[in-house]
């Protein structure tokens, strides 16, 4: 049992420690544009967690990063690279608008979940051709999602301004390129009244929504799966080491396809949350980068479904206390998505150097309790010419 | 010998984190000897002569050569000192000739440009010098294991090396090229040069060493003249304890006639490019019968193993398993139906090495349903049969919720072997199983393979090491490009013989009109 808190101790030492050091390190750029670092962060803090609209914004911002960063995580983890999760999840929202707005007459118990089935067959649909090709032909999926995000933006918008765009939107001003809105029995609903309820007096602008709950219920379906099931445990096979899976009658391809087929449908949920209770229509300004973002989620957490969580809440932390810094204290929106690299850069690097040092203390532990053989270490760090 | 020696070392200690891999080393190499340092994997024998080759800094104790303190701070240092390595793992350019990979990083350049005819010719002379088999103008790729080795030799030589580290140097080598090695090595002592040579093979060791030195947990046990040392007081000061060299291998009893399990009937397998790797190749391994497959690495013999365990597509010919056609299906059928695999990579094909004790020793099996409770794994009752079953095969480990990686070579081995025999099966497919493994680790493969064969399992045993193949083999055949060109009661054959079949220059089989294709 002490071993377990020790090792979980070691796996939040890397984040934690890398957060401190990008801390120090963003601290030089806030000093570079002529701002108080302590100044900033302090502000950052206290308008973040001072006030109740802004921990309900980092939740509700928190919401499409969890999806992403399982749908990477589901990739990294079956040894897949799916930066396609971007166009995934423009494909899903537009699935999902589509049937929010035209499959009719259904009640909202019915035509919701309807709804995000559509939008996860709309992630699995585009993330059929980039494995269907690595499967049969060995074209690296890097290369091949990034074809499709591309293709994926120019399809939407496609769709949303020559095929299904809004006629009936007024005749004041310019219309908008939108679809028309979603019906009601398909909007997600917000988690207001439930908030209320319990007494968190949450104000009515924020869109905190059940798609949060869906979230975290996935990613506890997502740690499930992957470490308590064959499947799971097939799929890290495959991804840490795909010649000893086939050696041991794993069949990887089908593994690799299955995997990524999944991560497309959790890719298919990640625009969810902004289309089906904040806009409620699907528009040329819908946000993007969602799946970019994700990969960096994921990073941070290592691929653990629950460190999913708590990046993301990070990441809407840093995003909330963006504006927070701008309004308040000056420092440009710029600075924060500086703070987000610089996060991911020590994260990748700290967290490196400590796995090297936990994996040679562990290694030690092994030989010290290989009694009969002597502490020596066969693979130093270093010796390896 | 009262000669100052011409390399001291005095209290060198290394450490690595959470390990000392060197403790308080005192060795003195005396000047033209061959001194041979032997240990069990992990002895600390690597990073001692990566000390002296001057890769790594010692953090305690002095080297002293010819009388004088030095401090090494790379490589280039050590060169510079007279001290060269020649690596198990060659350091070579295949496309590049032998001239060119040994004159590499000190190409002599006449205005700028650089004169390969000059290299050419003072590499033929360091060559004749020490009567080198060695052609400077030839393409590296186009050479034998044993000719690469020289060439390495060579770049130390050309260097101006008087002392010659060479790590584990037979160990990639056929018993011929093994007798070309020492004959270079006779030379260059002759030469005056000083030669360290690292090995757990003791034989060798024995027949060419002037002196040796063993090395156990990072301490040096002591040195001895190679004349006055035995096989036997070398092993034990080795392993600390007393070694068996003599396997027991009693005839199995039959009720009847021995039943073939596993046959293999004209099989063709591609390797690389296409290209046929295994050629029409037919056997059978009976029951109760280690069939050992000898021959120089290369020859086919991973080809042979990963077509008959569905792991490489079969072109022709077929694989029987008791009477049951099982031919290019699915490795996890084969598995299942009684093939149990011990891979020749056990890093690379065996286990997952970042994923935890347990669950790799489930590996091959983990879609049992006794692993199961509804569609979850059942922790609790996987773990307590991961704990019986490492208790049986004596894997030591001091948590089976860590890393895998983290084992020993013989540990992770002990692993492979509980999890494939502990599944019942009525053949196994042993590849390599003691490559890299120190002398008590090998020592508990061949008896739990032995044991196996007297259980009535039909065991095929491929391996690049001789010695273990006519130790354990009921019957051996060698293969040579992909074919079978003999087969042979151990025992009955000298050494020689073997070594000559080895290397293709004696065949029992016709060659196949029109010649192979190298």
């Amino acid at each position: 049992m002490k071993r377990r808190w020790v090792s979980l101790g070691l796996s939040l030492l890397g984040p934690v420690s890398a957060l401190l050091i990008s801390a120090i390190l963003g601290a030089f750029v806030m000093l570079a544009i002529g701002k108080n670092p302590l100044q900033v962060y302090a502000v950052m803090i206290s308008y973040n967690l001072g006030q109740l609209d802004s921990i309900g914004s980092i939740f509700y911002r928190a919401t499409p990063l969890i999806f992403s960063g399982l749908a990477v995580a589901i990739g990294f983890k079956a040894g897949l690279f799916n930066i396609g999760v971007e166009g995934q999840y423009y494909l899903g929202a537009f699935f999902a608008s589509w049937a929010g707005v035209y499959i009719k007459g259904l009640p909202a118990y019915i035509h919701l979940p309807l709804v995000i089935l559509f939008g996860i067959a709309g992630g699995v649909i585009w993330a059929w051709l980039p494995i269907y090709l690595k499967v049969k032909r060995g074209a690296h999926e890097v290369i091949t999602t990034i074809m499709m995000n591309s293709i994926a933006s120019a399809v939407m918008l496609y769709f949303i301004h020559d095929v299904f765009m809004d006629q009936n939107q007024g005749t004041l001003g310019a219309p908008r390129v939108r679809m028309p809105p979603i019906q009601p029995t398909a909007r997600m609903p917000t988690m207001l009244g439930f908030l209320h309820a319990i007494g968190i007096d949450m104000p009515n602008y924020v869109a905190i929504n059940w798609f949060l709950v869906l979230a975290i219920l996935a990613a506890v379906a997502v740690y499930y799966l992957l470490w308590r099931t064959p499947f799971g445990y097939e799929l890290r096979a495959v991804g840490q080491n795909p010649q000893a899976a086939e050696a041991a009658g794993i069949n990887t391809k089908n593994i690799q396809y299955q995997a990524f087929l999944l991560s497309g449908a959790i890719a298919g949920l990640v625009g969810l949350s902004d289309v089906l209770t904040y806009f409620g229509y699907l528009d040329i300004d819908f946000p993007k980068g969602y799946g970019f973002s994700g990969i960096a989620v994921a990073l941070l957490a290592n691929n653990n479904p629950f460190g999913i969580i708590l990046s993301s809440l990070l990441f809407g932390f840093l995003e909330r206390g963006g504006l927070g810094i701008q309004a308040l204290a000056g420092v440009p929106r710029e600075v924060t998505t500086i703070l987000e690299g610089v996060v991911i850069l020590t994260v990748v690097t700290v967290t490196a150097i400590i796995g090297r040092r936990v994996r040679a203390y562990e290694r030690h532990m092994a030989a010290l309790a290989t009694a009969a053989e002597p502490p020596i270490d066969t693979q130093a760090p270093g010796r390896g010419q | 010998m009262a000669e100052t020696p011409l390399l001291t070392l005095t209290g060198i200690t290394k450490r690595f984190p959470g390990v000392v891999a060197n403790r308080d080393i005192n060795l003195a190499i005396q000047r033209g000897e061959i001194h041979a340092i032997v240990g069990e994997n992990g002895a600390g024998k690597s990073t001692l002569m990566r000390i002296i080759a001057g890769l790594y800094q010692p953090d305690e104790g002095q080297i002293i050569l010819d009388g004088r303190r030095i401090q090494m701070r790379g490589p280039r240092d050590a060169a510079r000192l007279g001290i060269g390595m020649v690596h198990q793992h060659f350091m070579l350019i295949p496309r590049f000739t032998v001239a060119e990979n040994i004159v590499l990083g000190e190409e002599h350049a006449r205005g700028g440009i650089f004169s390969p005819r000059e290299a050419e010719a003072r590499i033929r002379e360091l060559a004749a010098q020490y009567q080198f088999e060695l052609d400077p103008t030839e393409l590296v790729e186009n050479l034998s294991v044993g000719a690469q080795q020289r060439v390495e030799l060579l770049k130390v030589l050309y260097r101006g090396a008087s002392i010659i580290i060479l790590d584990e140097p037979t160990a990639v080598l056929v018993p011929h090229e093994v007798e070309e090695l020492f004959a270079n090595l006779q030379s260059l002592r002759q030469a005056g040069k000083t030669i360290i040579f690292i090995s757990h093979k003791l034989d060798e060791v024995l027949e060419i060493a002037d002196r040796i030195t063993v090395l156990r947990a990072g301490r040096v046990i002591g040195t001895v003249p190679a004349s006055q040392a035995t096989k036997e007081q070398l092993a034990e000061m080795m392993v600390g304890r007393p070694v068996l060299f003599h396997l027991e291998k009693p005839p199995v009893k039959l009720g009847g006639p021995p039943i073939g399990v596993l046959e293999v009937r004209d099989l063709t397998v591609l390797g690389a490019h296409r290209r046929e790797a295994v050629s029409g190749v037919s056997f059978v391994v009976r029951q109760c019968e280690i069939l050992g497959v000898a021959g120089v690495e290369g020859n086919g013999q991973t080809e042979l193993v990963e077509g008959i365990m569905g792991l490489r597509p079969v072109a022709r010919g077929k694989v029987i398993l008791l009477g049951r056609d099982i031919t290019g299906r699915p490795p996890s059928t084969i598995r299942n139906s009684g093939v149990a695999f011990i891979p020749e990579d056990r890093q690379r094909q065996g286990l997952v090495l970042p994923m935890s004790v347990w669950e790799n020793a489930m590996l091959g099996y983990h879609r049992a349903t006794e692993y199961r409770r509804g569609v979850f794994y059942d922790l609790g009752r996987i773990k307590d049969r991961v704990r019986s079953l490492i208790r049986t095969y004596d894997v030591r480990t001091p948590d089976i919720n860590g890393r895998v990686e983290t084992l020993s070579g013989g540990n992770q081995q002990k692993l492979i072997l509980a999890k494939e025999m502990s599944s019942s099966p009525t053949a196994i497919v042993a590849s390599q199983p003691t490559r890299g493994l120190d002398v008590g680790a090998t020592e508990f493969v061949w008896q739990r393979l032995l044991a196996a064969r007297a259980e009535g399992l039909a065991i095929l045993l491929v391996s690049a090491d001789l010695e273990e193949v006519l130790a354990l083999s009921d019957r051996v055949i060698v293969m040579y490009r992909g074919q079978i060109v003999t087969e042979f009661v151990p025992g009955t054959l000298p050494a020689t013989t073997i070594g000559e079949y080895m290397l293709g220059i004696r065949r029992d089989t016709p060659a196949p009109v029109g010649g192979e294709k190298a």
